[in-house]
């Protein structure tokens, strides 16, 4: 299976309206539909507890494949212990380089269940590797003065900033 | 009136009540709700800056509690304020005039930053007036106890999914607010703070100010520094797809510890929340790349030719990516 960058991207809610038919166009294709599991599985796994799917994603989606044949997939919805504190919501396609090879293949067959074992476990050493080394502190608190609640809140963002400061002072 | 006519339009399904102060709104003109509604933000702010008050706030993000104690006091000489975590590592920071230090006991570190209280983002400008309104349903909510006191809320609800939702509580003597909640279009809340306890007005002792290291003891390492200010001018870069009612506040560079080369800041907002769009040259190894959220602030990093693009800000995760992928030479 070749990785398709479009259905990767929309995996991750970046398409606009005119790229939506392109990608929604790769999914008719025979392969498609275990590509878009496949980065959906990815995807959820790398940013279980994270909001991140487009608004209306589903809905647009549902519409459009409305008219399609029914095509039978597992749906991947597993929950996965969170073993740090901000799981990298890392971009499908990260992720899609190393698991894709075999991955996809494996969520089509019978031994659906164990693929989806063997890909949670892949993709949650793969976040842990993506833990940010350097989380941007700075960056946080050079953007909290221009914050227009920052005043609101007094001490609010510097509670944002000591939450997460950890060994990284 | 026609940006007020649409979202009763859309909200015929809620309930009678929330119809109701809809239809309700549709008498007041557009332009004197904006004027409620920042006049409510700049009470609500000056309140925080300008008011005596300690109490206990526990804060939510994700599954994570903390609880935290604070002192603010104001006076002729300026602000100050004191806040201790009761939970975990034990952390202490105090703001005072031109600084702020944060101490942690367990590392033997104590940290000193430049920093005013002064919030550099500027009074609402008409057109993020106009935009507040414009992007975000602004109403006065139920009455109901905040840290024993009986508070007034007021909703800033989102009309597309490229901003969050925000709640706020506010004092309705003093204008304080004693909670804040920021949910998702799930209405998941995704960051709150709020006092479990509160005293405001009246005189607060210097003493309770004071650090607790006040001589740091000499075995302590002590880290100057923090981001540097803004040397505002043009940067050489751009967001092509700019979400709808964001506009630029400010853009400039920045001179960070660790950083090289001054880095390009850029901000970003939409009248309630902003977002910071950083661009600094890359140097050696390639960067992970991705989204990663802390509480209720987003961050999305992706390279871009041989700069490293960091976005950031309290929007959802979409909005976050769609600017960040788009950042371009100008």
């Amino acid at each position: 299976m070749v990785m398709r960058e479009e259905i990767s991207r929309l995996v991750d809610g970046e398409l606009d309206d005119e790229q939506f038919d392109t990608a929604c166009g790769e999914l008719k294709q025979r392969d498609g539909m275990a590509t878009w599991v496949c980065y959906h599985m990815i995807s959820e796994t790398l940013r279980e507890g994270a909001p991140g799917v487009a608004p209306g994603l589903s809905q647009k989606l549902l519409d459009r494949l409305d008219a399609e044949p029914t095509i039978v997939a597992p749906r991947p919805r597993f929950r996965v212990e969170r073993p740090m504190t901000y799981a990298w919501a890392a971009a499908a396609t990260l992720a899609a380089v190393t698991l894709t090879g075999w991955v996809a293949f494996s969520v089509v067959e019978p031994s659906g269940a164990v693929a989806l074992a063997k890909a949670r476990e892949a993709a949650q050493v793969r976040a842990a590797q993506f833990r940010p080394a350097v989380v941007p502190q700075d960056y946080l608190l050079a953007h909290q003065e221009y914050s227009p609640t920052t005043p609101l809140q007094g001490l609010g963002p510097t509670f944002r900033t000591i939450s997460v400061e950890g060994d990284n002072r | 009136m026609i940006g007020t006519v649409v979202p009763v339009m859309r909200r015929a399904a809620r309930p009678a009540a929330t119809f109701a102060i809809a239809v309700a709104s549709l008498v007041s003109m557009p332009a004197a709700l904006a004027e409620d509604a920042t006049a409510w933000i700049n009470r609500a702010a000056s309140a925080a800056h300008q008011l005596n008050y300690s109490g206990t706030i526990v804060y939510q993000h994700g599954g994570h509690v903390e609880t935290s104690r604070l002192v603010h006091a104001y006076d002729l000489s300026g602000e100050f304020e004191k806040l201790n975590n009761l939970d975990g590592p034990a952390r202490e920071i105090i703001r005072s005039a031109g600084e702020v230090r944060c101490y942690y006991p367990d590392a033997k570190v104590v940290r000193i930053e430049p920093r005013t209280f002064r919030n550099a983002f500027p009074s609402l400008s008409p057109q993020q007036q106009k935009s507040l309104l414009e992007y975000y349903d602004f109403r006065k909510a139920e009455s109901g106890r905040v840290a024993g006191i009986e508070a007034q809320a007021y909703v800033f609800e989102p009309r597309d999914g490229l901003r969050y939702g925000h709640k706020f509580w506010a004092d309705p003597s003093t204008g304080l607010l004693l909670k804040a909640r920021m949910v998702n279009e799930s209405s998941d809340v995704v960051e709150q703070f709020a006092f479990t306890d509160i005293a405001i007005g009246g005189r607060i002792d210097r003493a309770t100010l004071r650090p607790t290291w006040s001589n740091v003891p000499s075995d302590w390492q002590v880290h100057q520094g923090g981001p540097g200010d803004l040397e505002t001018k043009e940067t050489g870069w751009t967001v092509a797809k700019l979400p709808a009612g964001f506009t630029k506040m400010v853009e400039g560079f920045r001179t960070l510890r660790g950083k090289r080369a001054p880095v390009a800041h850029l901000v970003y907002s939409d009248g309630l929340v902003a977002v910071s769009v950083f661009v600094e040259a890359m140097a050696g190894a390639p960067h992970p790349t991705g989204a990663v959220q802390q509480g209720g602030t987003n961050i999305f990093m992706r390279q871009l030719d041989d700069h490293l693009v960091t976005v950031l800000g309290e929007a959802p995760v979409v909005a976050i990516r769609q600017i960040a992928n788009s950042v371009a030479h100008r």
